[in-house]
């Protein structure tokens, strides 16, 4: 017999089930039984479609809360801090640091102090710049003090040099004042003690005062011979001399002690050379960011030490399946 | 080598399927597929009986999207069919009995409807193994992918098995004619 004879036999010859078993079945289906799809069923795959995604989804929502919640306030609010900061406290310290009597105040309204302050101040362009060094020239007018030097550059980058004495008992309302025009960034206050150098002064005034006096005593006596006189004469001449100077330093060293120097600089954050502060969304991006890291390594190193209990149970399963393949073949042959 | 042409599988017609429906129709596949198994037309009986009750429990879970009806029945009967013989195999271990072929009855059908003598006792002479591929891809008419889901071996290994139990089987048949 030929294969293609062989097969239209074997297909010819199809069994046909005996009538008794067909009956069999006949009564074992006559209760329809409810099918899949009918109701919901879970399966591992169905579970997996979900858990996967559902999983993702949860990490990258606590990733972005995280990184909301740890961006912190508004940019403007951070700006504000980052560039006030401590600097915004230090300005009432400082200016209490300049008020006379005042607990750790660096003044002493007895003695003569020079007394110099620096602020840099920020603002957000050009005309502010201006409106800015225009509003410190007023302040300092008001004050009773006056402008030094000055000096605006406007553009881009723009900026104002200024700098102006005010009454030492204005310093403080000038600091706090002039610190309002802007954002502080940086700001620096210098006390030096001149009433030693005034007492120095004062001192070396009198004693060349009573020399002058007992010269001139000497020289009214009328018993002095010519060249005697004309010595204490010249002699006169130079202590006077060196007097006019002493009050003049005298004079000098008194009123550096009566006005204070600031010297204001106002800039906009480009001519500062300022590292802009990111947005709050990048902040919360970055902080996301680090959260889906540090989830991406958790969720490695579970991998790493579950993997071996993994592999473990994928090899049991694949030797289960094929010692029961192999016992199936067995079976077939013996058959 | 065979030239094994097959007829493409037959579409089952009513969608969705009920499950008396379903065993009408594949009442007769199942039975030949385990009387091929088994070659014994009682045991046949029984177990496409036990396939059914089986698959009557397990409808609920069937899945049309994952495979047609009479792969999934084909399925049960084959573990049916594995089941049983793996219980046969414990008490012929049991019984200290050597294993031994059925001998055909007086009155038994045989495997198919009007085979010729050779053909019957060659079909018998193969294995199990050998008989199921047969049953599924010539009687049975499934494809190989089809076939090869159920034994759980991949299409090219079907068609080697089903190549050699048919050579195995015209071989045989030869040799009953020369002798």
């Amino acid at each position: 017999m030929t294969s293609p004879e062989l097969l239209h036999e074997l297909r010819a010859s199809r069994p046909q089930a005996p009538a008794a078993v067909r009956l069999r079945v006949r009564e074992l289906s006559a209760p329809e039984p409810a099918r899949a799809g009918e109701r919901f069923r879970l399966s591992f795959r169905r579970l997996a479609l979900v858990a996967v995604p559902a999983a993702a989804a949860l990490a990258l929502v606590s990733a972005g809360a995280i990184g909301l919640s740890r961006s912190g306030p508004a940019a403007e609010d951070l700006r504000l801090e980052a560039l006030s900061g401590e600097d915004a406290k230090t300005a009432p310290s400082t200016a209490e640091a300049l008020t006379p009597g005042a607990q750790g105040s660096a003044t002493t309204p007895e003695r003569a102090q020079r007394i110099g302050a620096t602020l840099t101040i920020e603002v957000r362009n050009s005309d502010a710049v201006s409106r800015a060094a225009q509003d410190a020239l007023d302040l300092t007018r008001a004050l009773g003090g006056y402008v030094v030097s000055s000096s605006v550059t406007t553009g881009e980058e723009a900026s104002a040099t200024l700098t102006v004495r005010v009454p030492v008992g204005s310093v403080q309302d000038a600091i706090v004042q002039l610190s309002a025009l802007g954002r502080i960034v940086s700001q620096q206050v210098s006390v030096e003690d001149l009433q030693e150098e005034l007492d120095a002064l004062e001192r070396r005034a009198r004693s060349v005062r009573e020399q002058i006096a007992r010269i001139t005593a000497r020289l009214q006596s009328g018993t002095l011979d010519a060249e005697t006189r004309a010595l204490l004469e010249t002699r006169r001449a130079a202590l006077r001399s060196e007097l006019r100077q002493l009050r003049q330093g005298i004079a000098g060293t008194e009123a550096e002690a009566r006005m204070a120097t600031i010297s204001l600089t106002v800039a906009t954050p480009g001519a500062l050379g300022a590292v802009p502060v990111p947005s709050r969304l990048d902040r919360t991006l970055d902080e996301a960011l680090n959260v889906l890291v540090w989830e991406g390594v958790v969720a490695l190193a579970v991998a790493i030490v579950t993997a071996p209990l993994a592999l473990l149970l994928v090899a049991a399963w694949l030797g289960r399946r094929l010692y029961r393949r192999r016992e199936e073949e067995r079976l077939l042959t013996a058959h | 080598m065979h030239a094994v042409t097959l007829d493409a599988p037959r579409p089952l017609e009513s969608a969705p399927p009920t499950f008396a429906a379903v065993a009408e129709e594949l009442l007769d596949d199942v039975y030949g597929y385990l009387l091929y198994l088994t070659k014994n037309w009682a045991l046949a009986e029984d177990l496409t009986s036990e396939t059914f009750e089986t698959a009557l429990r397990r409808w609920k879970r069937f899945d049309p999207r994952r495979g047609t009806p009479r792969a999934w029945l084909l399925a049960i009967a084959r573990s049916t069919a594995l089941d049983w013989f793996r219980a046969d195999s414990r008490r012929r271990r049991r019984e200290e009995r050597a294993e031994a072929r059925e001998p055909r009855t007086e009155g038994d059908p045989g495997l198919g409807e009007g085979f010729s003598e050779e053909l019957e006792e060659s079909l018998r002479a193969l294995s199990a193994g050998e008989r199921e591929v047969i049953a599924l891809r010539v009687v049975l008419d499934l494809d190989g992918e089809e076939t090869a889901r159920l034994l759980g071996i991949s299409p090219t290994a079907v068609s080697t098995r089903l190549h050699r139990a048919l050579t195995k089987l015209e071989e045989r048949m030869r040799h009953d004619d020369v002798a």
